[in-house]
């Protein structure tokens, strides 16, 4: 539904703050929860700065064992429920019908009524800290019985638990309207195998939350049950139960936060290199198998237990080299020959590709499982998901932001604050993450606040800590180029970039229809860059 | 005959570890500096060069090459192959579960500590959450490990074995280690899964120590608890 009311009024739009709080404009509402949920990766990039600031020493400063556990427990939480899930799906409901030559979201107001579950998850989830006991302090995993109300009695657990039932269900709800505007909305033309890289990106990435999350909103309503009734969980079986479900969704979130990154990289690289995207239909397959695989790994998060079949884990989750592969594999022929433009957006796909296949190898190292049983649960892990996490997915969306800010807001951000802010990147993750590799292998584990002074990890801890005070100024340095972008005002044009896809054919920012001009034909996955090339 | 690492026909899991790791982290390390040795090459290489006026060059409109991409997936095929004959094999011998001809040892984790029972030497190790308890054990020597947890999941980590194994409430789980070397390692054994609030102090020492030291250590344990 656009704004045409129930009764076929069309109501007059409102302004200002509320206005975009109940605006049914995919692009509003893309943009009002890309911006709640970058807020609360803000937030939780905060906690993390608290954690490596008490975790530079030994011994405890700035914190008690409780305030500590808290804070990676939100940390972990806001980071999958509030920000990577709700920006993933955001990048989706905005660039997805101007992807395919829509005017509109499918069932707008669903998508809308999931901004604001997120809000009110979050608000929620948050509302632990002002508790007398603290906010959640269970892990974002929440092992039962853990979690459970006399190991946890703190109410803000359960908050907790509410705030993640919220965003779930909002997640579930906003992939079932960008699947079905994939599905019923596509221009005259636009068949599936011509829908643009990223657009397909986005449909393995609702096709898994729809799968995935259903199996968290059990979980956690059957958490909120055990800990106010009783009754569900017991024994041994109960507590790998938990496990099981939990990680039903916890592995294939890791890749609906991370593809839908994927495509905006790999529509960067294209772009950039001048050259259409290398490889489509195996890539589609790629991603598919991806999405396939992705629902059959679940169990390599339990090797320890000795209840789960170990090889049958393994032999998945190492057949996830496959399709990754062939995506590294169309990424560089898509550079092969091409004429390569260092703008910012390539930066930080090129990061993307060089960060992220540090932190897929290691996660096929821990897909043996006698690898596992050393470094699970431990630095070595926590380095490990940092890289694919945020070597992968934050550079990505860097990436992202980068490429698609002018057709968002219409201006340009600045090129020199963006190396500046690509290069501190790069060296403040690599110096953040890198030791902690080193540290796990050690034996340093998890979730804890405080290590021996024997241990002789004091220098790798300090060197990390010192590499998140540099993540700290990257992003400083990032929210000065949107802030002087916002202010000056240097229009963007509609297609700054030379872009392939429909979004650049219409104007920056794009008009309430979309597309007010008739769209050019659309005959393959990039019509514009057609156009281009019959020209030329 | 003894080669180096294995002890008398018994698993060596920091052995079987350090052979596998072996196999990976160099294909690891060699994938990762292709990938961004080919990153470089082909954005320097193929870089615009918008201020030479010879550069008349067009992007390629080669967009795709099955053949060879479907040659390139067997061989990523035939590394995963080899990757999970390795792990096959070595996890064979990781995971054998307790012999039963060892020395048994069981061990109990509960918030916040370790407790170790040798039930058939009568000796007990019982730790505290303020003083973690030391697992004495013979050099060269298969301990049957039978682990059990009394309330939450926690884990049981020694880094030096390259192992852990979770203890999970209402489940006892089985498997041996054998310490090669003797020698003293101060928090040698940690919880790797979080537990709660003392979780970080969850430790204990690890002293390995030759078969005639644990005789004595035995005898004088068991005289000072009688």
């Amino acid at each position: 539904m656009t704004a045409v009311g129930a009764a076929g009024v069309r109501p007059r739009p409102r302004r200002g703050w509320l206005g975009t709080l109940a605006s049914t404009d995919h692009k509003a509402l893309g943009a009002g929860l890309f911006t709640t949920a970058f807020g609360f990766f803000l937030a939780a990039g905060v906690l993390a700065l608290l954690m490596r600031f008490e975790l530079a020493r030994p011994r405890l400063q700035l914190m008690t064992l409780h305030g500590y556990d808290e804070l990676f427990t939100l940390h972990g939480s806001t980071m999958f429920y509030l920000f990577a899930t709700p920006v993933a799906l955001a990048s989706g409901v905005y660039l997805v019908p101007l992807q395919i030559g829509a005017a509109r979201l499918r069932w707008a107001r669903v998508a809308l009524a999931g901004w604001w579950m997120v809000i009110a998850g979050g608000l929620i989830m948050w509302m632990g800290f002002l508790t007398a006991q603290g906010a959640a302090d269970v892990g974002w995993y929440s092992y039962w019985p853990l979690s459970d109300m006399p190991n946890s009695p703190g109410i803000g657990t359960d908050y907790w638990i509410v705030g993640i039932l919220l965003a779930a269900s909002a997640a579930i709800l906003i992939a079932a309207c960008v699947l079905a505007t994939i599905v019923t909305l596509r221009a005259p033309g636009m068949t599936m195998l011509r829908l643009p890289v990223f657009t397909w990106t986005m449909v393995v990435t609702c096709l898994m939350v729809l799968t995935a999350f259903p199996a968290l909103v059990v979980a956690m309503g059957l958490l909120l049950a055990q800990r106010q009734l009783g009754g569900v969980f017991s024994g041994a079986s109960g507590a790998f139960d938990y496990q099981h479900l939990f990680w039903f969704f916890g592995h294939p979130v890791v890749y609906v936060v991370f593809f839908p990154f994927v495509g905006a990289i790999a529509e960067a690289i294209a772009i950039f290199s001048g050259r259409r995207w290398f490889g489509y239909r195996p890539f589609v397959l790629s991603l598919l198998l991806f999405a396939a695989l992705s629902m059959s790994v679940w169990g390599h998060h339990m090797f320890t237990t000795s209840a789960v079949e170990n090889r049958y884990f393994s032999l998945t989750s190492t057949a996830l080299l496959v399709p990754a592969g062939i995506e590294y594999f169309d990424a560089l022929a898509t550079m092969w020959r091409g004429r390569i433009r260092f703008a910012t957006p390539l930066l930080f796909a090129l990061g993307f590709l060089v960060l992220f296949v540090i932190g897929g190898t290691t996660g096929i190292f821990v897909g043996s499982p006698p690898l596992d049983y050393h470094v699970t649960d431990s630095y070595f892990i926590v380095a490990h998901f940092h890289y694919t996490l945020f070597g992968g997915s934050v550079m990505g969306l860097f990436a992202a932001v980068y490429l698609w800010w002018p057709k968002v807001t219409g201006t340009l951000l600045s090129e020199r604050l963006g190396r500046w802010h690509f290069w501190l990147t790069m060296v403040g993750m690599n110096v953040t993450f890198f030791p902690l590799f080193f540290l796990g292998w050690e034996g340093m584990p998890r979730r804890v606040a405080d290590y021996p002074r024997s241990s002789g990890w004091e220098t790798l801890n300090a060197v990390s800590s010192a590499g998140s005070a540099l993540l700290l100024i990257s992003l400083l340095v990032f929210l000065l180029n949107v802030a002087r972008s916002l202010r000056r005002r240097v229009p963007a044009g509609p297609d700054p970039w030379g872009g392939q896809t429909l979004e650049w054919a219409t104007s920056s920012p794009p008009p309430p229809e979309n597309f007010p001009a008739p769209l050019p034909p659309v005959r393959s996955f990039a019509p514009l860059q057609d156009l281009r090339e019959a020209a030329s | 005959m003894r080669r180096a690492g294995y002890v008398a026909g018994v698993t060596d899991t920091r052995h079987e570890y350090d052979t596998l790791a072996g196999l990976y982290v160099p294909i690891g390390a060699a994938v990762v500096l292709l990938v961004a040795l080919l990153v470089v090459a082909f954005a320097w290489r193929y870089r615009a060069r918008p201020d030479d006026p010879d550069e008349q060059r067009r992007p390629s409109r080669i967009h795709r090459a099955p053949r060879t991409e479907a040659l390139y997936v067997l061989v990523l095929a035939c590394v995963a192959a080899l990757l999970l004959w390795r792990t096959y094999t070595v996890e064979g011998r990781t995971d054998h579960a307790a012999s039963g001809r060892g020395l048994g040892v069981l061990v109990t984790a509960s918030k916040w500590h370790w407790r170790f029972d040798y039930p058939r030497l009568r000796i007990v190790q019982r730790g505290t959450d303020d003083a973690p308890p030391t697992l004495v054990v013979p050099a060269r020597r298969t301990i049957d490990f039978t682990l059990r947890s009394l309330d939450v999941i926690h884990a049981f980590w020694i880094p030096d074995r390259r192992f852990k194994r979770d203890a999970t409430p209402g489940f006892v789980s089985s498997f041996s280690l054998v310490f090669p070397r003797t020698g003293f390692w101060r928090y040698g054994g940690e919880c790797s899964e979080y537990c709660g609030l003392r979780h970080t102090w969850m430790k204990f020492h690890v002293a390995v120590v030759s078969p005639a030291a644990f005789a004595r250590w035995t005898r004088a344990r068991q005289g000072g608890a009688a």
